[in-house]
This record gives structure tokens, sequence and C-alpha cells, in this order.
């Protein structure tokens, strides 16, 4: 307990003597967390809109013209047993007829010609929503196909092509820029907390030779990037949702229809943010003081 | 207290110290001498763990140095007081707070450091340069300094390494003085110098260190 006292002691003094490059450390890493965060927030958004998108999405089965009462109830049942499929719509064939006569309005009259009713009936499924990738669906779109009674399994193959595209590229790229800014508030602490370490070599020296053990000769400096990534943190989570709210209201004022998608700003950012920047730093520092040899 | 069992010590292929062989008992006020390169400070910096042994065994205070572990050495130097020719005072720190480090690293309560960090003082005849700077003091002074320093934690050895060195006969007669007192407190001295003013007629050992071993030992 006394060492963190202690250490706390040491550290304020160091902040307040080293307090220009102490603010531009601080400064540096807010601004490398709100661009995380900015970019977070941005594919937050995106994944919502395709979210929203994707919800929509469905294979469209289309069953036999002869399908006996006795075969479309057996496949009912084995469909509804399927635990890859969330909701089930059976269109039958009069629905059907219904829903194009309404879909071609004023054209509906050429309709009129049709002795019989010449669309299927047909089962609109929605999938889970971990199974929307390509490969899964189509695997999917055949087991389905292969069942009894059906004719044909429609999907909109390519429409899922380009939103799984999209979606990993997101993903990759938050992976990649949230790396890489994160290696850099690294380096940033690492840089700070080491010209403290040197500027202060010769005190180190002479703890050393006093009897100072590593904890006490180390904790200040931990503290000092603790507390330092922390600030940062704060300052950027206070900065995000300033932008993110200024930003919201603008885009919602040009395009009212847009606040659907909007995902809310997490409450857990202004939490997430300065803990992060607080580990990060706290990591960037133990690599700058190194291992204490006496 | 400070025990050498034929210590070799080498830096690269050089030696240093060859075949060392010595014992100081506890409370004892004892002299290493020699010319420089001698050894002298390899022999200070193999008792505060500063340097470990090639061969051979120290032993300190019951500590075995050969063997000590790095995160046990800061126990061993809480035991072991030094006293540098170079001072090693931090100039940016008060005479207070260079003297109060000694007992920071042990966690002290505010008020206690106080209190011994004053009182030290006064007895090395500083009690009134408590707040000045390091830099604004005479070198005696500042050997004065690191005499409180290395005494404030009462430890059961000091080392001085050429303590008076930088001073003139009047300061190193003062720190001679120091010293003594420390040493009949109980504390167990070694003072490695080549002054031979300083432990001449003082009916203390003196080591005599050539050609890297201990060449006799007689009283001064």
């Amino acid at each position: 307990m006394k060492v963190i006292i202690y250490s706390i002691q040491s550290v304020f003094r160091s902040l307040w003597r080293e307090k220009w490059i102490n603010l531009l450390t601080i400064l540096s890493i807010s601004i490398g967390l709100s661009l995380l965060t900015a970019f977070i927030l941005l594919t937050l958004n995106m994944d919502s809109v395709i979210q929203r998108w994707a919800k929509n999405f469905g294979l469209v089965v289309y069953l036999n013209d002869d399908i006996s009462a006795e075969e479309e109830a057996a496949l009912k049942i084995m469909i509804s047993e399927d635990s890859d499929i969330t909701e089930i719509k059976y269109i039958s064939k009069e629905l059907a007829l219904k829903e194009l006569r309404m879909t071609l309005g004023s054209k509906a009259p050429i309709l009129e010609g049709l002795n019989d009713n010449p669309l299927p009936s047909s089962y609109e499924l929605n999938l889970r929503r971990d199974l929307l990738e390509p490969e899964l669906v189509r695997k999917k779109a055949v087991q389905l196909q292969q069942m009894k009674g059906i004719e044909e399994v429609q999907y909109g193959e390519k429409w899922l092509s380009s939103l799984y595209t999209i979606t990993r590229a997101m993903k990759i790229g938050a992976f990649f820029i949230g790396g890489a800014i994160f290696i850099a508030i690294t380096f940033i602490t690492y840089s700070t907390i080491k010209i403290f370490f040197y500027r202060r070599k010769d005190e180190i020296e002479t703890l050393k030779l006093l009897g100072a053990t590593r904890i006490f000769i180390r904790l200040p400096f931990l503290l000092d990037g603790l507390i330092i990534g922390l600030l940062g943190g704060i300052i950027s989570s206070l900065a995000i949702y300033g932008m993110y709210s200024f930003t919201s209201l603008k885009v919602i004022e040009f395009l009212p229809s847009f606040r659907l998608f909007m995902a809310s700003f997490p409450f857990q950012v202004y939490i997430i943010v300065p803990l992060a920047g607080a580990a990060v730093s706290v990591i960037g520092s133990y690599i700058a003081v190194g291992k204490i040899r006496y | 207290m400070i025990e050498f069992s034929n210590v070799t010590k080498y830096y690269d292929d050089d030696v240093v110290l060859k075949d060392v062989t010595l014992t100081i008992e506890k409370g004892e006020l004892t002299f290493i001498t020699g010319p420089s390169g001698a050894g002298k400070s390899t022999l200070l910096k193999l008792i505060y763990c500063d340097e470990r042994p090639d061969k051979g065994q120290i032993m300190v205070a019951g500590w075995d140095i050969g063997k000590l572990r790095q995160n046990t050495i800061p126990f061993l130097r809480r035991n072991v007081g030094i006293v540098f020719q170079d001072f090693r005072l931090l100039l940016n720190r008060t005479v207070f707070d260079n003297v109060a480090l000694a007992l920071r690293i042990h966690y002290m309560n505010a008020s206690t450091i106080r209190e011994d960090v004053h009182a030290v003082l006064k007895e090395v005849k500083l009690g009134h340069k408590a707040d000045t700077y390091p830099q604004h003091l005479s070198g005696g002074e500042q050997q004065r300094v690191v005499i409180a320093r290395a005494m404030v934690a009462k430890p059961t050895v000091l080392l001085a390494d050429e303590p008076t060195g930088n001073l003139d006969i009047d300061n190193s007669q003062i720190i001679m003085g120091l010293f003594r007192e420390i040493n009949a407190r109980g504390t167990t001295v070694l003072i490695a110098t080549h002054n031979h003013g300083l432990f001449h007629a003082s009916g203390r050992r003196v080591f005599y260190l050539k050609n890297h071993t201990i060449e006799k030992e007689e009283i001064g």
C-alpha cells in the first residue's frame, strides 16, 4: 500500500514537472483513440444497416405443381423442424396470384386471359443470421432442393455475396486499423516513458544502490503510463461523443430515414475507451522501463 | 561480518582481484589501501553486489554474494550504507530529499522520515542546509550529505570509496571523525583509500592491495 502511495506522489510530481511532454502524449493518445472509436462506430452503423438489409434476406422454395397434400404436410414438418430456419411463410398459389395482381396494379388485366393459375405455391424461409454466408446458404439451398416435392429454390445469390464481401472487408479493416492504432499508442507511451526513464537514470541508479526494490522503481512509471492513457481515453470519449452527436444530427437533418439505421452510441464506450487507453499505455510503459537489473 | 575466501574477479580477460582472502569482524573500522587500479573499488562493489565474484566466496552479514538472486539484492543493500567519492547526489532534490530517499525506499511514514533526516543532518552539522540543493554546497558538505544518506537507515555495514578523495585536510578530518562516530555505535565500517593520512596511527587494521591481491595486513 505504501509503495502505491509513494508512487502516486511521485507520479503527480512527474506529471507536473514534465507537463508539456505529458500533455502532448495525452493528446496524441486521445487522437489515436478517437480515430479508432470513430472507425468502430462507423463500422457499427454500417453493420446496423447491413443487419437490417440481411433481416429481409430469405430463400424462396417453390413447390411442385403436382405435390400431394400428404407430401406437402410432410414437407412442412421437415422445414419447420430445421433449426437453421427461423421464419417460415407459406404462400399458396392463390395468394401468389393475388400478390402478383397487386404488384402489377393497373396492368393486372393482362392476367385475365389465364385459364389456370400458373403460379406455384411456395415457402419463404428466413435463415439464422450466422448462416448468412454465401457458401452456407448455397449448401442449404442444395439441401432443400433435394427434398421431395420441391421444384426450385431461389435466393439473391449475388446480393448476398456482395453483402458478405462488404461486411468482411469492414471487419478486416477494423482489425488492421485497430491494431495499427493500438501499436501506435503503445509506441507513443513507450517513447514518453523511455524519455522519463532516461532523464531519471541517475536517480534510478542511486535508488538501486540504496536498496530500492524493482516495484519501487518501476511502479511510478507504470502509474504514469496508466494516468496518461486514462486521461487520453477520457478526452477521446468526450470528443467522440461530441462528434457523434453533431454528425448524427446533421445526417438526420438531410436524411431523416437514416435514423432507422443509426446504431445508438453505446454507453460502454465511455468506459471501454479510457480503460483500453490505460491498458495499452501501461503495456507501453512496461516495455519502456524494461528489465531492472542490479 | 564480511568474509572473502579466495575471491577472484575478472573484467573480461583482465584479472582485477586474485585469490583475495580477508575477514572483517562485526563492529570493526578497517581500511583498504593500494595504488589506483589495485582493485579497491571492485572489492567494495563485490560487497554490495554490484559485481559478482568469478571464483571464491563472499559472505556479508550472512548473505552469500555469489548466490544472491536479483530480487534479493535490494535487501542486502539496505544493510550496507555506501559513501561514494563522486557523491551521487540528486541535484534536483534538496539535501533533505536526498537523505530522505534512503528511508522512503523502506516505505517509512512521513513524520518518521522528517524526524530521522533532521536528526542525522544535525549529526553531520548540516541541519541548517536541509532545504539547500547539493550544487550550492561545498565538496566537504556534499560528502557529509552522502554520509548522512548512508547512515540514516542505520545499516550494519558502511562502505566508503575514497571518501576524502576530493577534500582538503580539514574536511578529511571532519569526515573521518564522522566515520569513527558511526563505528562507535556498532556499525562495521570499511574505507577504501589511498590517503595514508587517514589510517596513519589510527590503530585500525589496514589491508594493502597490490598486484590484485592482499599483499599485507597491518595495524595503521
